[in-house]
């Protein structure tokens, strides 16, 4: 047995974050981790990669005690983790993040003709290729994930553990992603693989283990299992073909007209988008990361300025409004990451529930003073309504599970009730029972006549979802669709540019 | 000890072990010189926290160096870090002085009008490179500090000359005394203790219960911890920078005149320059990582650590240095905490990137 952790149990307090757990992996193996948000995933994966100390159990690699205090042990011991948040040097080229730690010299020197030769000799290894000159912020966040791969497998490891890699990912990309994971089994490397897609995990995976609460409820070879036991094993019940009402949409509540945006550099992220949605309506926006949906709804939310056109929600002309005034005006946004905007890591969870409301709620904030205890007791509901799993409503934001993060930030811009939310990415990293409950609630709030703008890099969401698709590309609004005429492929098509006469 | 454990019990333990690694490198060199640590240290304390006179002493100099501690906490823990507190005094306790020498009225409501005068003129001096921050976009720590130099000259030229005291030896580089209607009351002719120490403390009370509980208080936390998600929740950013370096810049106002109408009775040239109160206070402040109680008690703390050590020269013969060197210690240890603080601001400033490149990939 490549790697055995035995009985391993981790507490935060009163909170036991993993409970007598128990995982094996074998050489040449991919092993799936599966499991609801706050199961105990990461800091499991953090246990086996020295990023944090437990409190009793045991960890074997080849059959031999070894207890680890920093990834640094963990490294010499042939483990390699690829973190959810990437981390590298924006400014360098990719051979310099690759070699970093391991830099070849001469003399004293860096030496950057032999960086780029061996990062071209490791590309060719595993057939991912990357220019090594190329500086990492001029990167897709697929290519820097591949960075970090390489950056790992420069460490000589062999064994590679992935938390969510695919979060992040278009579909595109975690196709290649995918792919890369079963080369790297053929190059007889082992891998842990941590994700919320059951699907990738009956595409790539070997074996599979179900954690729930902080225990491991099975583990199993993959082709002895399905989606359907899986997602039965992590919800603990079955899910449901959903049936959705149609409902008449009523007047407009949001319309965009001839909006344009250039980058600095001349690039045109807007290029004249017209749209609009109206009340008890859900519209998404689909297209490839990186085609303007972000600098869209960056525009309608106040974030940035567009440089002509007009915006128009609830009645109240808002362009290149401030964000407090576009707010007032009726419209609440789930950012597209959690902690670039979302969230104050270091806030507590009531500080983070509170953003906003204390503008508009008299019982959380009277004459510019808060009032603790409704403060408490609002921030509860949220916590409560949408399930974050979590110790006390003082902790730290910093210290919830990703998932819990994200569904306690999708709470707090759902409990703004205003007659448009913006909801970007809603269930990134959020596990398959919260998403049907998210999704649920949010067609709710379609039943009582509000509306909801969609961005999704997940396809199959926003065509669940979306009563009218548009589709974006290189900052246009490429065509558009109604909930019957949508299927994948015609969407997919526009995605890449393509025309839909028909339509346009 | 993993990083992450590392990172936590640096910020949880560090203002204790850095006082306590302080007080193990002032030990170390007083066995270096042959005195006994333990005796030392134990006349040190008894002296400054439980004999009556040194204990006036003790709470007199922190008055200033608590209010100037709160006053940077203010700035900094909304991300705008305002260097130029010890200015801000200069110019704060300069003007209360002038308004106290020439206003015609000599009555107890004239120190309040004083007081209006020094925090507003203290606010005005840290309005100015806030504004010049947000308009042409220089960077509020180096003009802060650098305004510190430009305004120790100009209040110094002010008792070298137009207001300088011709009353004594002429030697002394000093305004007038102020009119005694104007000062706090003193206890006792022979100890400088007087009613302005509990002012201060009431004014750091009411702070940490506004910074706690006020709206104010509330934005320019978040301002401080994440700027964008400040911005995105609708928290008028220019708002909160101005305000916040204004209240700054008040308490530093305050701070001196404090030092002015409680002990000193009179701008002196480098009086809060020579004294290092603001510096002092920036050390507390991040000893306490910007609690404004914990940055009282810590200023306290600070304050009675230099009168032990004056009162150490003066029974012992060992040089009042040693206290410097035990806070010269306590500053290392709690800048090292500061080097991690940075880290995890980079590491959250991560996700940054993610999106930018996600445009850059359109190209
Ligand atoms: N530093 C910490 N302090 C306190 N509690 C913590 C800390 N880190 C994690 N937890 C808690 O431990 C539990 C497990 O967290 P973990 O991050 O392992 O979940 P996960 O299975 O990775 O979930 P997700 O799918 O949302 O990423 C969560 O309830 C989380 O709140
Ligand atoms: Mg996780």
């Amino acid at each position: 047995m490549l790697i055995e952790m035995k009985n391993i149990t981790k507490r935060y307090g009163s909170l036991v974050a993993n409970d007598n757990v128990s995982i094996t992996l074998k050489k040449g193996e991919i092993l799936a981790i599966v499991g609801e948000n706050g199961a105990g995933k990461s800091t499991l994966m953090k246990i086996l990669y020295g990023l944090e100390s437990y409190d009793s159990g045991e960890i074997l690699i080849n059959g031999k005690p070894v207890r680890f205090s920093s990834p640094y042990d963990a490294i010499k011991n042939s483990i390699g983790m690829v973190q959810q948040h990437f981390m590298l040097f924006p400014p360098f080229s990719a051979a310099e993040n690759i070699v970093y730690g391991n830099e070849p010299r001469r003399g004293i020197f860096f030496d950057k003709k032999e960086a780029y030769r061996l990062v071209e000799e490791l590309c060719r290894k595993y057939n991912l290729y990357i220019d090594p000159k190329i500086k990492v912020k001029d990167c897709s966040v697929g290519l820097q994930q591949r960075i970090e791969i390489l950056k790992v497998l420069f460490q000589q490891v062999d064994i590679i553990i992935f938390d969510e890699p695919s979060a992040v990912l278009a579909p595109q990309e975690i196709d290649n992603f995918l792919q890369t994971v079963l080369d790297l089994k053929k190059a007889g490397k082992s891998i842990i693989l941590i994700t919320h897609k059951l699907n990738e995990v009956m595409a790539v995976a070997d074996y599979v283990t179900v954690m729930r609460n902080g225990k491991v409820v099975k583990k199993m070879p993959k082709h002895e299992t399905s989606i359907e036991e899986l997602s039965y094993l992590m919800v603990g019940h079955h899910l449901e073909e959903r049936e959705i009402e149609e409902i008449e949409p009523e007047e407009e509540i949001l319309a965009v007209s001839n909006l344009t945006k250039t980058s600095p550099d001349g690039v045109k992220l807007l290029d004249d988008v017209n749209i609009s949605v109206r009340r008890g309506e859900i519209v998404g926006i689909a297209g490839v990361s990186g085609n303007g949906q972000s600098e869209l709804i960056q525009c309608i939310s106040g974030l940035e300025h567009a440089d002509s056109g007009k915006i128009v929600l609830n009645g109240i002309d808002v362009t290149n409004a401030s964000v407090s005034a576009i707010r007032e005006a009726g419209c609440a946004c789930i950012p597209e990451d959690r902690y670039y905007w979302g969230s104050a890591a270091e806030a507590s969870l009531e500080e983070n529930c509170i953003m906003y409301h204390y503008q508009r709620k008299s019982e959380l904030m009277k004459n510019g003073f808060l009032n603790s205890r409704n403060v408490s007791l609002f921030s509860e509901t949220i916590l409560k309504d949408f399930d974050v799993k979590h110790t006390s409503s003082s902790q730290s934001m910093k210290d919830l599970s990703g998932g819990n993060a994200q569904k306690l930030i999708v709470g707090r811009e759902y409990m703004q009730n205003t007659p448009l939310l913006i909801a970007a990415e809603p269930t990134r990293g959020i596990d398959i029972g919260a998403i049907e409950y998210i999704h649920g609630r949010l067609l709710e709030k379609r039943q009582k006549k509000d509306a909801i703008l969609l961005i999704s890099s997940e396809l199959s969401e926003i065509i669940e979802l979306s009563d009218r698709i548009y589709v974006m590309c290189s900052g246009r609004i490429n065509g558009e669709f109604s909930r019957d005429e949508a299927t994948r492929e015609k969407i997919g098509y526009l995605m890449m540019g393509g025309k839909n006469d028909d339509e346009m | 000890m993993t990083m992450k454990c590392n990172r936590k019990f640096v910020t949880v333990a560090s203002p204790f072990f850095a006082i306590l690694i302080g007080l193990t490198f002032g030990a170390a060199v007083m066995i270096a010189v042959g005195t006994n640590p333990f005796s030392a240290y134990r006349q040190m304390f008894s002296k400054s926290f439980f004999d009556i006179y040194y204990l006036g002493q003790t709470l007199v100099k922190s008055a200033p160096i608590m209010l100037s501690g709160v006053a940077a906490a203010i700035a900094w823990r909304a991300g705008y870090i305002n260097l130029g507190m010890q200015g801000q005094m200069c110019v704060g306790g300069l003007c209360a002085t002038l308004v106290a020498l020439f206003f015609p009225v000599k009555s107890w409501w004239v120190t309040i009008l004083c007081f209006c005068v020094g925090m507003t003129a203290g606010a005005i001096w840290a309005l100015i490179p806030t504004y010049l921050d947000y308009k042409f976009d220089v960077s509020i720590i180096i003009c802060t500090l650098m305004m510190n130099y430009a305004t120790n000259f100009l209040t110094d030229y002010f008792v070298s000359a137009p207001i300088k005291d011709t009353a004594g030896d002429g030697l002394a580089m000093q305004s007038p005394q102020i009119a005694e209607a104007l000062r706090f009351y003193r206890f006792s002719p022979k100890n400088a203790m007087n009613t302005s120490v509990f002012l201060s403390i009431a004014v750091v009370i009411l702070i940490a219960i506004f910074l706690k509980k006020s709206k104010f208080g509330y934005e320019s936390k978040m301002t401080g911890l994440n700027r964008e998600f400040a911005r995105y929740g609708g928290i008028k950013s220019t708002k909160i920078m101005f305000m916040t370096m204004a209240l700054s810049g008040a308490l530093c106002g305050f701070a001196a005149c404090i030092e002015i109408f409680g002990a000193r009775y009179r701008y002196v040239n480098a009086m809060f320059t020579s004294t290092s109160y603001s510096w002092t206070g920036l050390m507390a402040m991040l000893i306490a990582d910007y609690n404004p109680i914990m940055t009282m008690v810590y200023s306290i703390f600070l304050a009675g650590l230099a009168i032990g050590g004056q009162a150490l020269q003066r029974s012992v013969g060992l040089p009042m240095q040693i206290s410097d060197i035990i806070q010269c210690s306590i500053t290392l240890f709690v800048s090292i905490k500061l080097l991690f603080n940075f880290q995890k601001l980079k590491i959250n400033k991560k996700p940054n990137h993610l999106e930018r490149d996600e445009e850059v990939e359109h190209e």
